[in-house]
C-alpha cells in the first residue's frame, strides 16, 4: 500500500495554540508579525526582518498599476461583474501562472538575472564582458524576460521602486547592479528598457529570496490590486460588462452558410424523388 | 482631479473600439462557425457535433462522431479519487456556492488535463510523424489496463475509425488521446477542452452528492500531514 501521508512545513491545528512555519501563532506571530512579514512567511517560509519587510512594502506599492482597463485586471471586473467578489478575485489570480504579463515575470526575470550574474561574477564586471555576455544571451533570444514597457518609454513603477531602494541603501547591491550593467547594454542593442517586474526581481534576489520564490512572492504582493477590482466590480455588478452590448461586438469568424444535413433536406423537400 | 484631467498612456494610445468574436456571432440568432444553431444545427445535429464543431471549426463525418462519443464516455468517469471531483466535494461541504463548486471543480480538471496532455508531448509529436511510432512510455505493460484498452478497441470497431496507435498496446490514456488526434483534435488545447468537458458532469455530480458541512464524515487524515517543524 502506498504511503498516505505527506510531510507539511507550514501549519499544525494545536490544542491551546497553533503553529505556523516553526512559529507559535499566538506567542510569537500576534502582536509581532505586520501583515507583509506574515505574507513573506508564508511564502518562504522564514521570517524576514522589519527592513526586509519595508523593501517589500515598498515594491508592493510601487508595483500598483490598477488601471482597471489592464488586461488581468479587467478580466477580474469581467468575472466579478455578476456579484461574486471571490470569483472575481480567483480568476485574476488563476491566469497569473506563466502569463506573459503580471507577476510570472518577476519570476522569468529572477531566472535571467541570476544566470547573467553567475556568468558576469567572474569577469569582474568589466564593460566589454558584460557586452559580450548579454550579446551572447541576445543572440539566442529574441524575448528578453524583464525588459519593454508598452506605451511608455520607460516604466515609472521602477524608476519609483529604485527612488525607494536608494533611500533605503539598497540601490547597489549586487543584482541590482547586474540589472544596471546588463540594461546598459539590453537597451543599447534592442532599444528597450528594463521593467518593474526585472526591479522587483532584483530587490528580491538581494533580499536572499530564489528564482522559486519570486513568482509566488510577487503575486502575492500584487494581490491587492485584484481584491480592489473584484471588491469594487461586485459591488457594481454592471450590466454592461456582464454582456457588452452586440452593437460593440466585431465578428470576423466563418461566413454564414448551411450544414450538408440542412442541404440535404432542403434538396428532399423540392424534389423527394431525388433524394430517394 | 476631475476625470478630465487625469491622463496616462492608455489614454495616449489607439485601441479598437470593438470586442472581436471569432467563433459565435452576437445577437438573438446565434451562428457557430457559420452555422445557424437555432434553424440548422438544433435540427440535424447532436450536442457532440456541437462541441467538435467549436473546438475544430467544421462539422463532423458520422465516423468521426461516433469514435469522438466512444473517447468522450471513456473520459468522463473521473472518480473522487482524482483531485478535480475530490475539491468539488470539499467545496460543498464547506457550504459553497453551487457557482463555485462548479468552477472549483473545473479548476482540478483543468490542471489534471494539462498535466496530462503535457505528459503526452512525445505522444502527439508521434502521432503528427508519418511513421507513427508509439513511444515505448506509453506503451503499457499492465493487464488491468491493456484489458480496458481492448474494450476501447470493440467500442471504436463500429465506427469504422482507423487508430493505428491501438495497435501498439498503448496505456489508456495514450490510446484516448490517439483517438481524440484522429478526430482531429490536435492541438493542447484542443485536447484539454474535451478532456475537462468530458469530465466535468461526473465531476460536479460527486460534489452535489455531497452535503454541506459534512465533515464529520469526511476523512480529515487521508491523507495525513505530518507537520515537520523547521525554526
Amino acid at each position: 500500500m502506498k504511503d498516505l501521508s505527506l510531510s507539511t512545513a507550514s501549519a499544525h491545528w494545536g490544542w491551546e495554540e497553533h503553529s505556523y512555519f516553526g512559529q507559535r501563532v499566538f506567542e510569537e506571530l500576534a502582536g509581532h508579525e505586520s501583515f507583509t512579514s506574515l505574507t513573506a512567511l508564508s511564502l518562504l517560509g522564514r521570517r524576514l526582518s522589519a527592513d526586509q519587510c519595508a523593501v517589500l512594502d515598498d515594491a508592493a506599492a510601487c508595483l500598483t498599476l490598477a488601471d482597471p482597463r489592464v488586461w488581468p485586471l479587467k478580466l477580474t471586473r469581467v468575472i466579478a461583474a455578476h456579484g461574486g467578489m471571490s470569483a472575481g478575485a480567483a480568476a485574476g489570480l488563476l491566469i497569473q501562472d506563466g502569463a506573459r504579463i503580471g507577476p510570472s515575470t518577476v519570476a522569468r526575470a529572477a531566472e535571467l538575472l541570476v544566470q547573467l550574474h553567475l556568468e558576469l561574477v567572474g569577469t569582474g564586471f568589466e564593460p566589454e564582458a558584460v557586452d559580450a555576455v548579454v550579446r551572447g544571451y541576445l543572440d539566442k533570444h529574441h524575448f528578453v524576460w524583464g525588459f519593454g514597457t508598452p506605451f511608455r518609454k520607460r516604466d515609472e513603477r521602477l524608476v519609483a521602486f529604485c527612488a525607494c531602494l536608494e533611500r533605503r541603501g539598497r540601490r547597489r547591491l549586487p543584482f541590482m547592479r547586474t540589472l544596471d550593467a546588463i540594461a546598459a547594454v539590453v537597451t543599447r542593442a534592442r532599444q528597450t528598457e528594463p521593467n518593474m517586474g526585472m526591479a522587483t526581481a532584483a530587490a528580491f534576489l538581494d533580499l536572499g529570496v530564489n528564482v522559486h520564490e519570486a513568482g509566488p512572492l510577487a503575486t502575492a504582493l500584487m494581490q491587492h490590486m485584484f481584491f480592489a477590482h473584484a471588491v469594487e466590480g461586485a459591488q457594481q455588478a454592471p450590466e454592461i460588462l456582464r454582456r457588452l452590448p452586440d452593437c460593440c461586438i466585431d465578428y470576423t469568424g466563418r461566413e454564414a452558410r448551411e450544414s450538408p444535413r440542412a442541404l440535404s433536406a432542403s434538396a428532399a423537400k423540392t424534389n423527394p424523388q431525388a433524394a430517394e | 482631479m476631475s476625470a478630465a484631467q487625469f491622463s496616462g498612456p492608455l489614454e495616449a494610445g489607439q485601441f479598437p473600439e470593438k470586442l472581436t468574436a471569432r467563433v459565435v456571432t452576437p445577437g438573438s440568432e446565434p451562428r457557430v462557425h457559420g452555422y445557424d444553431v437555432e434553424t440548422d444545427l438544433a435540427h440535424h445535429y447532436t450536442a457532440t457535433d456541437l462541441v467538435l464543431l467549436s473546438l475544430t471549426g467544421e462539422l463532423a463525418t458520422d465516423r468521426v462522431r461516433a469514435a469522438f462519443e466512444v473517447a468522450w464516455l471513456f473520459l468522463a468517469p473521473i472518480s473522487v479519487a482524482h483531485a478535480g471531483p475530490h475539491a468539488s466535494v470539499l467545496a460543498r461541504l464547506c457550504g459553497a456556492t453551487v457557482s463555485s463548486t462548479v468552477a472549483v471543480a473545473a479548476i482540478g480538471l483543468a490542471e489534471q488535463a494539462r498535466t496530462l496532455v503535457a505528459e503526452h508531448s512525445e505522444l502527439l509529436r508521434s502521432l503528427r510523424s508519418s511513421t507513427a511510432k508509439l513511444p515505448e512510455r506509453y506503451q503499457s505493460t499492465v493487464a488491468e489496463e491493456r484489458e480496458a484498452v481492448e474494450r476501447l478497441r470493440r467500442a471504436l470497431d463500429r465506427t469504422g475509425l482507423d487508430v493505428p496507435a491501438l495497435q501498439q498496446s498503448p496505456t489508456r490514456d495514450a490510446a484516448l488521446l490517439s483517438v481524440l488526434f484522429a478526430c482531429g483534435l490536435r492541438r493542447p488545447e484542443q485536447l484539454q477542452a474535451v478532456i475537462v468537458l468530458a469530465r466535468m458532469p461526473c465531476a460536479v455530480a460527486e460534489g452535489f452528492a455531497e452535503r454541506a458541512t459534512n465533515f464529520g464524515n469526511y476523512p480529515i487524515n487521508l491523507p495525513h500531514f505530518v507537520y515537520e517543524e523547521s525554526r
